[in-house]
């Protein structure tokens, strides 16, 4: 049975990030009230025409360039004519001739196998309404209708789940990260229906088209249980039809929706409302200019930086920390320690007041002088966590700070021989058991030693201090 | 009863600025016109609000010329809180909730809506016949139709009720019914007036354009409705101009193009001997005609029936009961929905428009032929081109009989397209067409002459129309 | 008289959702043909060039700035909807997901 080839492509769409809508001025928002986020362009009234929203092709252009694809110069839009209520002209203006992008790659890893999966094209759509349905009526709620989505299909160069959670996993990762789409599943900004068929030959068998898959994973999972689905037909003597179906996740397999008719007659036309759209080398590139480094060269450069593997993927899974980080690489400073600070104690205040780290006063220089006093041990550790709010929140210096924060001491040698003396005198068992070689005392006498100054001294030093005064 | 709507509007704009009339009285004296030529059907609906607009404006000192004066909208352009019903049983009642843009220049300048128009059911028609509220009648013989689609505005105007109409014209519908009731019809090129507001017919053909009584008037008026509007991408930035410079000019030197075609067997023989007058007039008074041969002319109609009909399935596609306008009663699914909805919901001329346009786009047929179509487009535009890098001017007879009789063509597709035969190219081309009076014929039956002009110069057409129109 | 089959009646009018009567389809089946041999006329030009033109308009289409403008209340939404739910616009239910 396992004789049979796969062959897999997906159609994923994409909600744009933008402001308004992409053929309306009305606000691409989600999470609006109730037919709120509507104008008469986006309920199809008579008379009204549609505008070409200038930040989508440049979110398109970034897509393409993300993707590797060629770019189209000269694009018109065209009609996709079908009636349904969610779709308030009964037809969607798409790009069916003259998709914005052509011929493109994402390069996946695949248990250490590198692979490229073809992108055929990228092209711009407006996206329907949402419907919810009780018992005999539905309800159509306007606010999505119009939002400006990509789409972004693959070549049937996709062989298993595995290949194509990667891909999604991948494509998911760049969108997100050049700032086109938030590429969530679950709030429907990101879409896929999978398009499977298997044969034992070079021609491809025929194939069933799985709709709005939920997560990652389960497409993952219904492209295996369509794959399975199909072997057990085609070896019980059965055909595979043409068919849509959809992944029920409770039942874990793919359940039938309906039979191709055959073949839909959209009856595509150019859209007549939008003349062409020739884009310039100018506007390419400014358009390009903006778009922000991707994973994959986010850590090469953070290796070359000697940034841990961990701290590489917690940052690139931290995208502020991340983007605020790449503008610390302007200045000169231990960038490993930074990295720390960054994904602790700074993440942390960030989270518990729900803020982002630019509308903090923590700038660079701040946080530069921050990682080098601690690196020349002029901080502790403990100091951070104790002046983390003041850092955030008050436009000071570090040194006003630790002023204020009477932390002028600690490296002062006399305070904390002072406090080691201190301890010595008060803990004379310790002592005793140390100078008989118990390691342990020494731990216990440094943590007297930190109790004393309340954390505010270099431990090192500190510790360093400690074991001199007990050799004496 | 007082005449003042017989006076030109340079003679009534002085009278309102002397304060010897008021925009009421106007208003007044078009409304009982209205009453007393209830018999024409020009109207569809009366703003019922009309008398209350003229009266605040009584308090205002008139600011440009067309300042309170009265004007009547074609039923297919929409107007905030006045019923558009596009004469179709399927917006009988359908109250817009924005004006078109035309409609909101008419309301800058203070001119007052006294109503909306009657036309062919969705300007599908050329003689007016197809409303859902029974065809306008011909001023000048009441047994004979107004034409289309524009009648009830051409009627209104002829008829003398209001002096100033806003027409569409998709294949002629502004300068055919112009003609056949001895006014003036302008066809603007594409893209100087904006379409937001006008309900789409076929989208690449439809225009915005005044009718009236003189062609004075009707430069002035498109002096109002012209302008680059960023809600219609098909609408062209030009600097401004006045479209009455040249009236009152000589035409000594005007090179005019005659083509074959248009003084053919298919012209009444009244009529061609009327353009053969006109011809000799030019000659006299120093215009050169030439007559000269165009390749493509024959195929327009054919051109139009495709393109318009393809297009308007999409641009009607709208108007299924979901958002606006009629809907059904007892409909339990969608498609039941759709299909009663529209089936009742349509006149006979709209459904076999929609049904043909949806086969001509339908899978292959596409191809065969509405992508063909849109080549011999582009070569019949070249053709018209080529004429007019040698001539400034093209004439020809704007229709090929006086109005015909009503019922004439009732149930015979072709026929409605035929009226238009010598109207459509222009609407190939996207080209200034205008419909001037050159007398009647020996039944009293206006005749009128065709005007085409280079794109964008509508002024040159202006001239050549004044020059004649002091004579025939 | 030529005239098209019911068959061919019913599946543009379908395609155009359009319900009609048993009157109307007999009707249509010659109405339609007339039309359908119109257009077939455009198989007889022979002497074309494959450039399209599918809009008048030479100049290269304009975008617009990424600005939120003016929407709608909820009420004017659904102001002209023959039949609502709330804030919604209802139709039958939708089964063809």
């Amino acid at each position: 049975m396992s004789n049979y080839i796969p062959t897999i492509g997906l159609e994923v769409h994409v909600e744009i990030k933008s402001k308004s809508k992409l053929f309306s001025d009305s606000a691409n928002a989600y999470g609006m009230a109730t037919n709120t986020s509507v104008n008469v362009i986006d309920l199809g009234y008579p008379g009204t025409l549609p505008t070409l929203n200038k930040e989508v092709i440049r979110q398109a252009l970034r897509a393409c360039k993300v993707l590797n694809c060629d770019i189209t110069r000269k694009m018109h839009f065209d009609r996709k004519n079908y009636f349904y209520p969610d779709n308030s002209k009964n037809y969607q203006i798409t790009q069916n001739r003259t998709p914005i992008g052509t011929n493109g790659y994402v390069e996946i890893e695949v248990d250490g196998v590198k692979k490229k999966i073809g992108i055929s094209d990228i092209h711009i759509e407006e996206d329907t309404c949402k419907s919810a349905h009780r018992g005999s009526v539905s309800l159509l709620d306007f606010n999505r209708a119009g939002v400006p989505l990509i789409e972004i299909v693959t070549t049937p160069s996709i062989s298993n789940g595995k290949e194509a959670m990667a891909y999604l996993t991948k494509l998911k990762e760049m969108l997100f990260y050049a700032n086109i789409s938030d590429c969530k599943m679950e709030e429907g900004s990101m879409r896929c229906d999978a398009n499977v068929s298997i044969s034992k030959t070079d021609v491809l068998g025929v194939r069933t088209e799985t709709k709005n898959i939920g997560s990652i994973h389960n497409v993952g999972l219904a492209i295996e249980k369509e794959i399975e689905r199909q072997e057990k037909v085609l070896e019980t003597g059965g055909i595979i039809r043409e068919e849509t179906r959809r992944f029920d996740d409770k039942l874990g397999e793919t359940i039938l929706m309906r039979v191709k008719e055959t073949g839909n007659d959209y009856r595509y036309f150019i859209e007549p409302d939008i003349p062409y759209l020739e884009l310039t080398d100018e506007f390419i590139n400014d358009s390009l200019k903006t778009l922000p480094l991707l994973p994959d060269e986010l850590k090469k450069k953070y290796s070359e930086i000697g940034l841990s593997s961990l701290q590489i993927e917690k940052l690139i899974n931290n995208r502020p920390s991340n983007d605020y980080f790449l503008g610390l690489l302007e200045f000169k400073t231990n960038y490993v320690t930074a990295v720390n600070l960054l994904l602790s104690d700074i993440s942390s205040y960030l989270n518990k007041h729900n803020k982002v780290i630019t509308d903090t006063h923590l700038s660079y220089e701040k946080l530069v002088s921050v990682v080098d006093a601690l690196e020349k041990g002029e901080l502790s550790n403990k100091n951070v966590k104790d002046l983390i709010d003041s850092l955030m929140e008050r436009d000071l210096t570090l040194e006003e700070l630790k002023k204020e924060f009477n932390i002028k001491n600690i490296t002062d040698d006399s305070f904390i021989k002072d406090i080691i003396t201190k301890v010595i005198e008060n803990n004379s068992e310790s002592v005793n058991d140390y100078k008989s070689g118990h390691d342990r005392a020494l731990k216990y006498l440094m943590g007297q030693v930190m109790k004393e100054t309340k954390g505010a001294v270099n431990p090192k030093k500190a510790s360093d201090m400690l074991v001199k005064e007990l050799n004496k | 009863m007082s005449k003042y709507l017989d006076l030109d509007i340079r003679k009534i704009h002085e009278l309102l600025v002397k304060k010897e009339i008021t925009p009421l009285d106007l208003v007044d004296e078009a409304l009982s016109r209205i009453e007393e030529n209830k018999d024409l059907n020009a109207f569809i609906t009366i703003n019922d609000k009309v008398r209350e607009e003229a009266s605040e404006l009584g308090e205002v000192d008139p600011d440009n010329l067309f300042f309170g004066i009265p004007i009547a909208v074609k039923d297919n352009i929409v107007t905030k809180d006045l019923k558009t019903t596009c004469a179709s049983h399927i917006l009988e009642n359908f109250i817009p909730i924005y004006d078109a843009t035309v409609v909101e220049k008419i309301r800058e300048n203070k001119m007052l809506i006294i109503g909306k128009t009657n036309m062919d059911e969705f300007a599908m028609g050329s003689t007016s016949e197809t409303s859902y509220f029974g065809a306008p009648l011909n001023p000048h013989d009441k047994k004979r139709v107004s034409g289309g689609s524009s009648g009830g505005s051409a009627s209104a105007v002829s008829g003398g009720l209001i002096p100033l109409a806003l027409g569409s014209d998709t294949g002629g519908s502004i300068r055919q019914p112009a003609s056949y009731t001895g006014i003036v019809g302008m066809k603007p090129t594409y893209g100087r007036v904006s379409r937001y507001g006008l309900v789409a017919f076929a989208s690449s053909l439809d225009q915005i354009g005044p009718i009236t009584r003189t062609v004075y008037e009707n430069a002035s008026l498109l002096n109002v409705l012209v302008g680059e509007d960023d809600r219609d991408l098909t609408s062209v930035k030009k600097d401004k101009e006045d479209f009455t410079r040249l009236i009152g000019e000589d035409i000594k030197g005007l090179r005019i193009a005659l083509p074959k075609y248009f003084v053919s067997d298919i012209v009444d023989e009244e009529i061609s001997k009327r353009i053969k007058e006109v011809i000799s007039f030019c000659d006299k008074n120093g215009a050169v005609v030439d007559i000269v041969d165009m390749q493509y002319l024959d195929t327009a109609v054919n051109l139009y029936q495709i393109i318009a009909m393809a297009e308007a399935s999409s641009n009607l596609a709208r108007f299924d009961g979901v958002r606006y306008g009629f809907r059904a009663s007892d409909v339990n699914s969608v498609d039941e929905m759709y299909g009663k909805t529209r089936g009742e919901g349509f006149g006979d001329e709209v459904k076999r428009r929609i049904m043909v346009g949806s086969y001509i786009l339908s899978g292959e047929n596409a191809k065969t032929y509405y992508d063909k179509a849109l080549m011999v487009r582009d070569d019949i535009t070249k053709e018209f081109n080529r004429i007019f890098k040698e001539y400034d001017l093209i004439i020809g007879p704007t229709t090929t009989r006086v109005a015909p009789l009503l019922g004439n063509s009732k149930d015979d597709p072709h026929k409605a397209f035929m009226d238009d035969v010598l109207v459509i190219p222009v609407n190939m081309a996207g080209l200034p067409g205008l419909n001037v009076p050159v007398g009647k014929n020996s039944e009293g039956m206006p005749i009128g002459l065709h005007i085409i002009g280079k794109a964008f110069d509508e002024a040159t057409i202006y001239k050549l129309a004044s020059f004649l129109e002091e004579v025939f | 008289m030529d005239r098209l089959s019911r068959e061919e009646v019913l599946h543009v009018a379908y395609l155009a959702r359009i319900s009609l009567t048993g009157e109307e389809i007999e009707k249509f089946r010659v109405q339609l043909k007339v039309l359908m041999d119109d257009i077939d006329k455009i198989k007889s030009v022979k002497d074309y060039d494959d450039e399209m033109m599918y809009t008048p308009i030479e100049d290269n289409t304009r975008l617009r700035e990424d600005v939120v403008g003016k929407m709608l209340s909820a009420k004017d939404a659904t102001i002209n909807a023959p039949k609502k739910n709330g804030s919604f616009i209802e139709v039958p239910v939708m089964i063809n997901e």
